[in-house]
C-alpha cells in the first residue's frame, strides 16, 4: 500500500476516528477517576484498619483475575445493559487492584522515624495523616493511578465487544473481516494513546512534587506547573466534550424521534457474516418500514447479543438454530432441520419472549474441510473417505470444535476418525494455517469466505452428525406485535440466501475487501428486493 | 518540673521490664542527663514523658500535674522534642518543619515567618539561605540544627533531647555540644538529654542519672557521681575511659 494511499484511507475514516478515540479516554479517563475515588480511600482504610486487608486485598486480587470478555458477560447479566455503563464498571473493578495496593504500600512506607516526629510533636491522627504520611506516599500512590490508567487504555479496546465504543470497535470489526488495517486503525491510536496517558500523569505527578513549590515566579518550571497539573484534565475534558457532541445515532435518532420515525435497535455477533446479514435487515427495513435503525453491530459473541435482547437492549439479530439449540438451550443435539427449528421457536417463545422468524436458507454448520488439491489427489468428497489416512494428517480446530460434544469428540466416534494430531487455533488462524500447510484438516464454517478464497473443499457430512446451523432472524415479540409489518419485511429475505451464496458474499467482504453495505445492497437489487 | 514516681514499663505484659521502679525529678531550668548504653531503657523514659509510650505502672506528673489527664496532643505541643532520626519532615522546606507546631497551635502566617528567622539564627543558620532548602539537601549538622529549632519553635518550657548528636561526626558533634550549652544558659530551658556517651552527659548534664537494664544505678551531679559511685557498674562504666586514658600516658 503506498503512503498515499494510506493518507487517504485514514482521511477516509478521520471522523470516526476521532470519535472512536474520544469514546476511549472518555471510557479510560472516568473509570480511572472513578476508581482513583474509590480505590485512594479503600487503601487508606484498609491501613488503617489492619484486620480488613486480607479479605479487601482478596476480593480486588480476585475480580482482578477474572478475564475481561467473562467479567464484561457477567456484568451485562448483571445490570441487564449494554454499552457505555457495564464497560466503564468493568474498566472501573480493573483499576482499583493498583490503585488501592498502591496506596496502602505508599502508606506503609513511610518511615516509622518520620511518623513518630509527627506523634512526638503533637500532631492529631488525622494531621498525621493529612499532613505526613499522605502526602509522602503521594508519588506511590500517583504511581498506581498511572499503572491503572496506562492498563486501562488497554483493557478499554474490549469495551467494543458490548457495544460501549472506543478505539476496539476498530480492531474488532477489523478481527471480524480479517481486515490488518483496521486493527492497525483501532490499535496504532490505542498505543499512541497509552503513551498520552501515560506522559500526562507523570507530567502531573512532576508538578505535584514538593520541590515544585518553591520554583521562581516567572521560571520555565513555574509556568510549567499549572500546566502540568491542567494536561490530564484537559484530556478528560475534550474526550468528553467528542463523546458528547459526537453527530453519530445518538443526535440522530432524536431528531427521528420527533419526525415520527420508530428506532428498532440490530446487533449482530462479531464475524463477517453476521455483519452481512445484520447489514442485510438493516437496509431491508430502512427501505420497506418506517422504522430509524441502529445499528448495535460486532457485539462479542451469542451470550451478549441474547442477553442483549432478552434485556431489551436490542430489538434483533440473527441467530443459528444450532446454537440456540446447543448453547442458549443447552439441549442436545437435533439433527433434523425442520425439527431443530420447531424446537427452538417454541422453546424461546416460551422461555424468552423472543421470536424466530423464517431461516434466511443456508447452513452454516461445522464443515470437515481440506485443500482442494489433496482432496482430488487421494480422491476424498466425504468424511468417510478420510477416515483411513487420517493417521497421516494434522487437524486444526477451534477450541470451541475440540471440545464440544457436537465437535471432534463425536466426530470421532461417529466416524472412528482419529487424526494424527489436533492443534487449537483461533478461527481467523485456523485458515491461514491449512493455506500455509501447517495443517491438513479443518473444522470450517460453511459457508465461510475464505473456503473460496484458500481454495478449500468441504467435505459432506455423509453420516449427518453435525447438527443444523440455519440462521433465522430472532426478535422481540413485544416489538413485532406492536409492528406487525416488520414480520412481512423480514419475510422477504425467507430461504434466498443458500449455502454458495452465502459463502460468495462473505468472500466479497473477506477476500476483496468490499464495504459490506455495497455487497448487501447489490445483492437486494439483484433479487429485485430493493 | 518534671517527676517521675516508681514508673515502670513492660513491652511483654509482665515478662521483662523496660523501665524497672524509676524514680527521679527534674528541677525547672535543671538538665538532666540520661545515660545508658542501648536498651536500659532511657529512650522508653524520656518517650513517657510525652506519652509517645505510656507508662505500665506509677505517674509521671509534668508542672504538677498526671501526664494521663492532659490530653496527649496538648501535651505534646507544650513539650519540644528532639529526635535521634532527626525526624525531619522529607516533603517540607526548612521553614515548614520548624514553623509546623506553630501551625498546629493555629499562629498567624506573619508572626510564624519572623518566629522562624528568629530561631534559625538562634540555631546558627542564615535564615535567607536556608528556609527555602529542603532537609535532603542540608548536612548532618544543619539538619539536627533545624530539628532542635523545630522543638524549640512554640517557646516551650520543657525540652526532650534523644541521643540527637548520636548520628554525627566528632567535630561537628562537639560544636553542636557547645552551641547547647551556650542556648541553655540564654534559654533557661528545663532539658532532659538522653545519651549513651560518657563525655556528653558529663559536658552537658547538670545532674546525670544512669541507667543499667531498666533500673536507676544512681542519680546525682557530675562530682557525686564521680567521687562516690553507688554501684559496681557505675564505678565500672567511668573507671574504663580513665583506664584507657591511662594506657595512654604509659606509652607516651
Amino acid at each position: 500500500m503506498g503512503a498515499e494511499h494510506l493518507i487517504s484511507y485514514v482521511a477516509e475514516r478521520l471522523p470516526e476516528l476521532w470519535l472512536r478515540t474520544g469514546e476511549h479516554l472518555m471510557l479510560t479517563g472516568c473509570s480511572t477517576l472513578a476508581a482513583m475515588f474509590i480505590g485512594v480511600p479503600v487503601g487508606i482504610l484498609i491501613f488503617r484498619t489492619t484486620w480488613l486487608r486480607g479479605p479487601v486485598m482478596g476480593v480486588i486480587g480476585i475480580l482482578q483475575t477474572i478475564p475481561s470478555l467473562a467479567m464484561l458477560v457477567f456484568l451485562l447479566a448483571l445490570l441487564k445493559k449494554i454499552g457505555v455503563l457495564p464497560a466503564i464498571i468493568a474498566l472501573i473493578i480493573y483499576a482499583l487492584l493498583p490503585i488501592a495496593r498502591n496506596t496502602l504500600t505508599g502508606l506503609e512506607e513511610v518511615s516509622a522515624e518520620v511518623m513518630e516526629a509527627a506523634e512526638g510533636i503533637g500532631m492529631q491522627e488525622y494531621q498525621q495523616l493529612m499532613m505526613v504520611r499522605i502526602p509522602l506516599a503521594t508519588p506511590v500512590i500517583v504511581a498506581g493511578i498511572r499503572t491503572a490508567a496506562v492498563v486501562g487504555v488497554g483493557i478499554a479496546t474490549l469495551s467494543a465487544f458490548i457495544g460501549a465504543g472506543g478505539l476496539g470497535q476498530f480492531i474488532n470489526r477489523g478481527l471480524a473481516l480479517s481486515n490488518t488495517k483496521l486493527i492497525l486503525l483501532g490499535a496504532i491510536p490505542a498505543a499512541l494513546l497509552a503513551l498520552v496517558v501515560d506522559f500526562s500523569i507523570g507530567a502531573f505527578e512532576w508538578g505535584l512534587r514538593p520541590e515544585r513549590k518553591r520554583d521562581k515566579k516567572g521560571s520555565v518550571q513555574s509556568l510549567m506547573r499549572p500546566l502540568a497539573f491542567m494536561l490530564p484534565v484537559a484530556i478528560i475534558l475534550t474526550s468528553m466534550v467528542t463523546y458528547f457532541t459526537k453527530p453519530g445515532w445518538v443526535f440522530e435518532s432524536a431528531t427521528r424521534l420527533e419526525t415520527g420515525h420508530r428506532i428498532i435497535r440490530i446487533a449482530t455477533k462479531n464475524f463477517t457474516e453476521q455483519l452481512i446479514l445484520g447489514e442485510m435487515m438493516a437496509q431491508l427495513i430502512e427501505a420497506k418500514a418506517n422504522f430509524m435503525v441502529e445499528r448495535r453491530f460486532n457485539l462479542g459473541g451469542t451470550m451478549i447479543c441474547h442477553g442483549a435482547l432478552v434485556n431489551g437492549e436490542i430489538d434483533l439479530y440473527a441467530e443459528y438454530t444450532g446454537t440456540g439449540l446447543t448453547a442458549i438451550l443447552k439441549h442436545e443435539v437435533i439433527t433434523d432441520p425442520e425439527e431443530a427449528l420447531y424446537h427452538v421457536t417454541k422453546a424461546y417463545h416460551e422461555r424468552f419472549d423472543l421470536q424466530w422468524l423464517e431461516p434466511f436458507g443456508f447452513n452454516n454448520t461445522y464443515a470437515i474441510t481440506v485443500r482442494a488439491a489433496d482432496a482430488a489427489q487421494n480422491g476424498w468428497n466425504t468424511i468417510s473417505d478420510l477416515v483411513e489416512s487420517a493417521h497421516n494428517l494434522f487437524a486444526g480446530f477451534t477450541a470451541e470444535f475440540a471440545e464440544r460434544p457436537d465437535g471432534y469428540p463425536g466426530l470421532r466416534q461417529t466416524y472412528t476418525l482419529q487424526f494424527g494430531e489436533v492443534r487449537d487455533f483461533d478461527p481467523s488462524l485456523m485458515y491461514e494455517a491449512i493455506r500455509k500447510k501447517e495443517v491438513d484438516v479443518i473444522c470450517a464454517f460453511a459457508t465461510d469466505g475464505r473456503i473460496a478464497k484458500y481454495n478449500l473443499k468441504p467435505l459432506k457430512d455423509d453420516r449427518n452428525f453435525f447438527p443444523p446451523y440455519h440462521a433465522a432472524p430472532v426478535i422481540r415479540t413485544d416489538i413485532l406485535k406492536k409492528n406487525p409489518e416488520l414480520a412481512d419485511v423480514l419475510k422477504l429475505l425467507g430461504g434466498i440466501i443458500d449455502d454458495a451464496t452465502m459463502q460468495r458474499l462473505n468472500f466479497e467482504v473477506d477476500a476483496k475487501q468490499r464495504k459490506i453495505a455495497k455487497v448487501v445492497e447489490e445483492f437486494l437489487r439483484a433479487k429485485e428486493i430493493l | 518540673m518534671i517527676k517521675l514516681t516508681r514508673v515502670f514499663k513492660t513491652f511483654d505484659g509482665g515478662r521483662s521490664f523496660a523501665v524497672n521502679d524509676i524514680s527521679l525529678d527534674v528541677a525547672v531550668g535543671e538538665t538532666l542527663v540520661l545515660l545508658g548504653s542501648s536498651g536500659c531503657g532511657k529512650t522508653t523514659t524520656l518517650k513517657m514523658i510525652n506519652r509517645l509510650i505510656e507508662s505500665t505502672k506509677g505517674t509521671i506528673e509534668v508542672n504538677g500535674r498526671d501526664v494521663m489527664d492532659h490530653d496527649p496532643v496538648e501535651l505534646r505541643r507544650q513539650i519540644g522534642y528532639v529526635f535521634q532520626g532527626i525526624g525531619l519532615f522529607p516533603h517540607m522546606t526548612v521553614k515548614q518543619n520548624v514553623e509546623i507546631v506553630l501551625r498546629l497551635l493555629g499562629r498567624s502566617s506573619d508572626s510564624r515567618k519572623r518566629r522562624v528567622q528568629e530561631l534559625l539564627e538562634l540555631v546558627g543558620l542564615n535564615a535567607k539561605d536556608f528556609s527555602t532548602r529542603f532537609p535532603d539537601e542540608l548536612s548532618g549538622g544543619q539538619q539536627q540544627r533545624v530539628g532542635v529549632a523545630r522543638a524549640l519553635a512554640a517557646d516551650p518550657a520543657y525540652l526532650l533531647m534523644d541521643e540527637p548528636f548520636g548520628a554525627l561526626d566528632a567535630l561537628t558533634r562537639e560544636s553542636l555540644q557547645q552551641e547547647l550549652l551556650a542556648l541553655k544558659r540564654r534559654l533557661q530551658k528545663t532539658i532532659i538529654f538522653v545519651t549513651h556517651d560518657i563525655f556528653e552527659a558529663l559536658l552537658l548534664g547538670d545532674r546525670i542519672a544512669i541507667l543499667h537494664e531498666g533500673y536507676l544505678q544512681q542519680i546525682g551531679t557530675r562530682k557525686d557521681i564521680l567521687t562516690s559511685p553507688a554501684t559496681k557498674f557505675v564505678r565500672d562504666l567511668f573507671a574504663k575511659p580513665a583506664r584507657q586514658l591511662d594506657v595512654f600516658k604509659d606509652h607516651s
